[in-house]
């Protein structure tokens, strides 16, 4: 992200600026530090779910706008914290044609942000062929240069676009969701829980039946049952497409197996997030998401039992002990 | 070594010198905080120095779990200071070589003395761990590598260490990681991984493949973009991972491969890792080579299958996919899997001549949706509506194809009961009625389908306009085509392009019409240069293709207006495209038959219809010019029009000349009937073929 090089002063004087103008918008802002203050987080996700939060003329979504664009990397981070609450709410709404021009300004910015950072270019990796040897492994024939390797695009070539037309808005949001992604070592876990929490919404299906994923289920059956009734079915589904579904996929691997200090309230919703998501890639048929979520679902399954597998890294006891 | 779990080990003994002690006299020292009395009692007993000791201390405390009284003791060693005097002792080692008696190797002493320095600081470290100061803990343990890394500067070798040292060393390697991870130091963490990986330090098997699978996750999940490995250890002509997916995925084949050679115990989890690093690239077909070339019986068969058909499938090799659904749904393996059932029913559903198998495999879905997987019945009885309506395109006879669609929208009708929400499926729905040409339902699911999902979806806006179209509001439609241009980028707006030449055509405004061929051949021929320099092919044969249906859409357009030169030029430009083409002898036809060369216009549908037997517009030609020739030819003529019907039963202009032989024929009120069917089906004409969508 760019600002790093930016003198101390004039990034000081821009964060001083966004906070003032913050208190304008909360003006029971009394804290005096901006960043990583988790009151300031729920003061402002409280704001971004109210009825009218998206739209043109909201001072919110034009303070979030203006902080992204300062360039300030600190406040770059600071909104990019509040990405999955703006994706989630604006793609809820959609189908109630609201106008959201507040949010999809603040989405721009982030899309518009990659797309000059990138110069437009797909992302794309290299997958290596074990003819070839590397740092990890030798190969026999060393010299096999001629292997035909293949590349992947990870993230398509990005057009710039001026504003969010209907059939550009999941790739729009999806890369604001590639640019989270980027920097979630650096957003707060309570940022991560909504990402979850929309997920749900927008699989719009419920993932109860997979709790017991691959796992003979007899007489657990009864108590789904009566669950079922409570839950109200499908409000806020979206259309997922591969755009769309691929960060959030990356996104929900981190909240399940990244270095996230064993947060159990962030790993049950992201459970949760991903029982739902891999109903609706079985609802959809679809194999492509198929694939990815039954690995997450599998892989993250033993961590609940972690704690009681021996540590590799624990010397063996004895009752013997010499030198 | 007889090892428990913690807790568990009620007596212990202290070992030493050929002398033993009961520890619980020491531990009574212990208990009352008496570090110095405990360690006299040790030093005495098993005569012993200060250090060993206080390690034998430190020790006893760690498994006892006071973690906090073990660092008590170890910080009274001065460790570093041990560290320190332990490499001369052992630097010395390397001249030791000729001569040396078998049963003690010099150094072994020194060995001793460093596996008991060692263990203190792991230990230390480990009760670092447990009190969460991790960086502490780091630093601690990283000084055991670094001090065998000066001490062993060739590497550890192979069979001179002591079993205990290396141990510990195996143990401090893979711990490293683990504490900057812990501490939240995430480049220290992916520079203690490659040290691991990279550095000799004579892991066993399941060592390395710990570290290297714990490190793939760190690359895989953690988010932080760990820098590319150093240039230095790169060697020519090897592969160099630039990246966090690519140096994981590296990894994880070569975590595949020890499996395959036998050298690492199966570990299912290196497989998933797999599924979700290549998923993430869309690069199944990869995935689906790893999981050909596995051992048999790693997974069962069926399992294998079923994945491979996912693989195959997500990597849009359907027919692969389709072959080993199959084979997984033989009635002697799973014929009841439901993921199978339904993902087989979906692929029929593309096509209109596996439909009738998908509705087989559908109807199964259907009947084992039940207990857990209930909530899929819905899905099943939509592929059944697919099928089905796909199945419908090719029947035989008029009676069937009816019978098709009919059961087709019922299951759709009954799908959406039970999916509500699945916007898919409404857009399928009205797909469905659009076709079955109930035009009032199916522009109320098309609207539906476009407010649920915002106008997200081309096929959205392309349907209604082609709904509008079909109930002769073309103004209407073209507000729509318009509107979906505005919100399409550049590169897709083709497809709605044409659709608004040839609603110009239909609202008589060819000059309109000739005016918007031009910019799609501008758009056409800018995504050429643009897209060409990167050879993706499947792109440029699109290209191909639809500059190819431009100049056949012009010539068509100035056939009609009689300007038979430009017709002639623009022909001209399609041929060089496309050489075989039946659209093309078409329009030639008309050409001919503008020009009043009937002979030449039979002969030029005639040479269609055996290029593609199908090719309805030829046959209705043929037939229209048979017809001409005089009532000697009349059965000749009726059958050209009937086979054209047989394909297409809902094409108004067959009808119209099916109408015009019966009139000639003098059967009136079959021509009367044939006339009012072509009335009916012109009002409920679209101006592209609903199909043309999905």
């Amino acid at each position: 992200m760019s600002g790093g090089e930016e003198g101390g002063s004039e990034s000081g004087e821009k964060i001083r600026s966004a906070k003032e103008n913050l208190s304008l918008i909360l003006p029971s802002l009394s804290t005096t530090t901006l960043l990583g203050n988790q009151e300031i987080y729920s003061q402002i996700s409280r704001l971004l779910r109210q009825p009218n939060s998206g739209a043109g003329d909201n001072n919110l979504c034009r303070w979030l706008y203006d902080t992204f664009q300062s360039g300030v990397s600190e406040l770059q981070l600071l909104v990019l914290s509040f990405v999955p609450i703006i994706a989630g709410v604006y793609l809820s709404r959609v189908a109630e044609r609201k106008p959201q021009a507040g949010f999809e300004a603040v989405l721009l910015a982030l899309y518009g942000h990659q797309t000059s950072s990138r110069a437009g270019q797909p992302v794309s990796v290299t997958l290596p062929d074990l003819s070839q040897g590397s740092v990890y492994h030798e190969s026999k024939s060393p010299n096999k240069n001629n292997s035909s390797s293949t590349v992947a695009v990870v993230s398509p070539a990005l057009e710039p676009h001026g504003t969010v037309r209907s059939t550009r808005r999941a790739r729009i949001v999806g890369v604001a969701l590639e640019l989270f992604f980027a920097k979630i070592p650096h957003m707060p876990a309570s940022s991560k829980i909504h990402f979850c929490e929309f997920c749900k919404i927008w699989a719009g299906q419920d993932g109860d039946m997979y709790m017991n994923f691959e796992e003979d289920v007899s007489g657990k059956e009864l108590e789904l049952k009566e669950k079922e009734k409570e839950k109200e079915k499908g409000e806020g589904r979206v259309p997922l497409p591969w755009e769309l579904l691929q960060p959030v996929l990356r996104i929900l691997g981190h909240c399940l197996l990244g270095t996230n200090h064993n947060d159990c309230e962030l790993f049950g919703a992201a459970s949760e997030a991903c029982r739902c998501l891999f109903a609706r890639s079985m609802h959809d048929v679809n194999p492509q998401a198929i694939l990815p979520m039954r690995s997450l679902l599998r892989l993250s399954k033993p961590l609940l039992t972690n704690h009681l597998l021996p540590d590799p890294t624990d010397l063996p006891f004895s009752s013997v002990i010499s030198l | 070594m007889e090892s428990c779990e913690h807790g568990n080990v009620p007596v212990r003994e202290f070992h030493a010198n050929g002398s033993r002690m009961v520890a619980s006299e020491v531990e009574a020292k212990l208990d009352q905080g008496n570090i110095q009395e405990a360690e006299d009692a040790l030093r005495e007993g098993l005569s012993l120095n200060f250090e060993e000791a206080r390690a034998l201390l430190g020790k006893l405390e760690y498994q006892r779990g006071n973690v906090e009284g073990a660092l008590r003791v170890f910080d009274g060693i001065d460790l570093q200071a041990a560290i320190q005097r332990l490499q001369p002792s052992l630097s010395e080692k390397p001249p030791v070589k000729k001569g040396r008696t078998r049963n003690e190797s010099p150094s072994s002493v020194s060995q001793h003395a460093a596996s008991l320095v060692f263990e203190a600081i792991y230990l230390k470290a480990k009760s670092l761990q447990k009190l969460g100061r991790f960086s502490e803990a780091a630093n601690d343990c990283k000084s055991i590598l670094d001090a065998v890394e000066k001490i062993f500067y060739l590497g550890i070798p192979d069979i001179q260490v002591d079993n205990k040292l290396q141990e510990i060393v195996s143990h401090a390697v893979e711990l490293l990681p683990e504490l900057w991870k812990q501490a939240g130091c995430y480049n220290e963490a992916v520079s203690a991984y490659r040290r691991a990986l990279l550095s000799q330090w004579n892991l066993d098997n399941d060592c390395c493949a710990r570290i290297q699978k714990s490190f793939v996750v760190f690359l895989l999940y953690s988010g932080v973009e760990a820098s590319p490995p150093s240039l230095a250890v790169q060697i020519d002509g090897s592969y160099v991972p630039k990246n966090n997916l690519e140096e994981a995925i590296l990894l994880l084949m070569i975590l595949l491969k020890k499996n395959f050679l036998g050298k690492m115990k199966w570990d299912p989890s290196v497989m998933e890792h797999l599924t979700f690093a290549l998923s993430i690239c869309s690069q199944t077909s990869i995935l689906a080579k790893q999981l050909e070339a596995l051992m048999p019986g790693v997974y069962h068969r069926i399992d294998c299958w079923n994945s491979l058909a996912l693989c195959y499938s997500a990597a849009g090799q359907n027919d692969c996919a389709l072959n080993v659904l199959r084979k997984s749904l033989h009635k002697h393996e799973r014929p009841d899997d439901l993921t199978s059932l339904l993902l087989a029913a979906r692929i029929c559903s593309e096509d209109p001549h596996l439909a009738a198998e998908g509705v087989n495999h559908a109807q199964k879905a259907i009947n084992n949706a039940h207990g857990p997987n209930e909530h899929l019945k819905g899905v099943a009885l939509r592929m059944l509506g697919l099928c089905l309506g796909k199945q419908a395109k090719v029947s035989s006879s008029d009676f069937e194809r009816s019978h098709l669609q009919s059961k087709a929208l019922e299951s759709l009708v009954a799908a959406i009961r039970l999916e509500q929400n699945n916007s898919d499926l409404i857009f399928e729905l009205a797909v469905q009625y659009a076709e079955h040409r109930n035009l009032p339902a199916a522009l109320r699911s098309a609207r539906h389908f476009f407010n649920k999902t915002g106008g997200s979806a081309l096929k959205a806006w392309r349907l209604l306009a082609l709904i509008l179209s079909a109930q002769q509001r073309y103004s209407e439609a073209e507000v729509v085509t318009d509107a979906a241009l505005d919100q399409t980028a550049r590169w897709e707006q083709v497809p709605l392009l044409r659709l608004k030449t040839k609603l110009k055509i239909s609202q008589s405004q060819p000059m309109d019409a000739i005016e918007t061929y031009r910019s799609l051949l501008a758009l056409v021929q800018a995504q050429k240069k643009s897209f060409g320099s990167l050879q993706i092919s499947s792109k440029v044969e699109d290209d191909k293709l639809n500059e190819f249906d431009i100049w056949h859409g012009l010539a068509n357009l100035y056939a009609s207006l009689s300007h038979w030169k430009d017709a002639e030029i623009c022909l001209q430009k399609a041929r060089e495209l496309k050489k075989y083409s039946a659209a093309l002898m078409h329009t030639e036809g008309i050409l001919f038959e503008g020009r009043g060369q009937n002979e030449e216009a039979l002969r030029a549908a005639i040479n269609a219809v055996l290029v593609e037997p199908n090719y309805v517009p030829c046959k209705i030609m043929m037939g229209a010019l048979i017809q001409k020739m005089g009532p000697k030819y009349m059965a000749a003529a009726r059958s050209s029009m009937t086979d054209a019907l047989r394909i297409e039963p809902t094409n108004c202009r067959a009808w119209y000349y099916l109408g015009l032989l019966n009139k000639q024929d003098g059967r009136i009120s079959d021509a009367a009937d044939c006339f009012q069917a072509a009335s009916m089906l012109e009002e409920s004409d679209p101006i592209e073929s609903f199909s043309s969508i999905t």
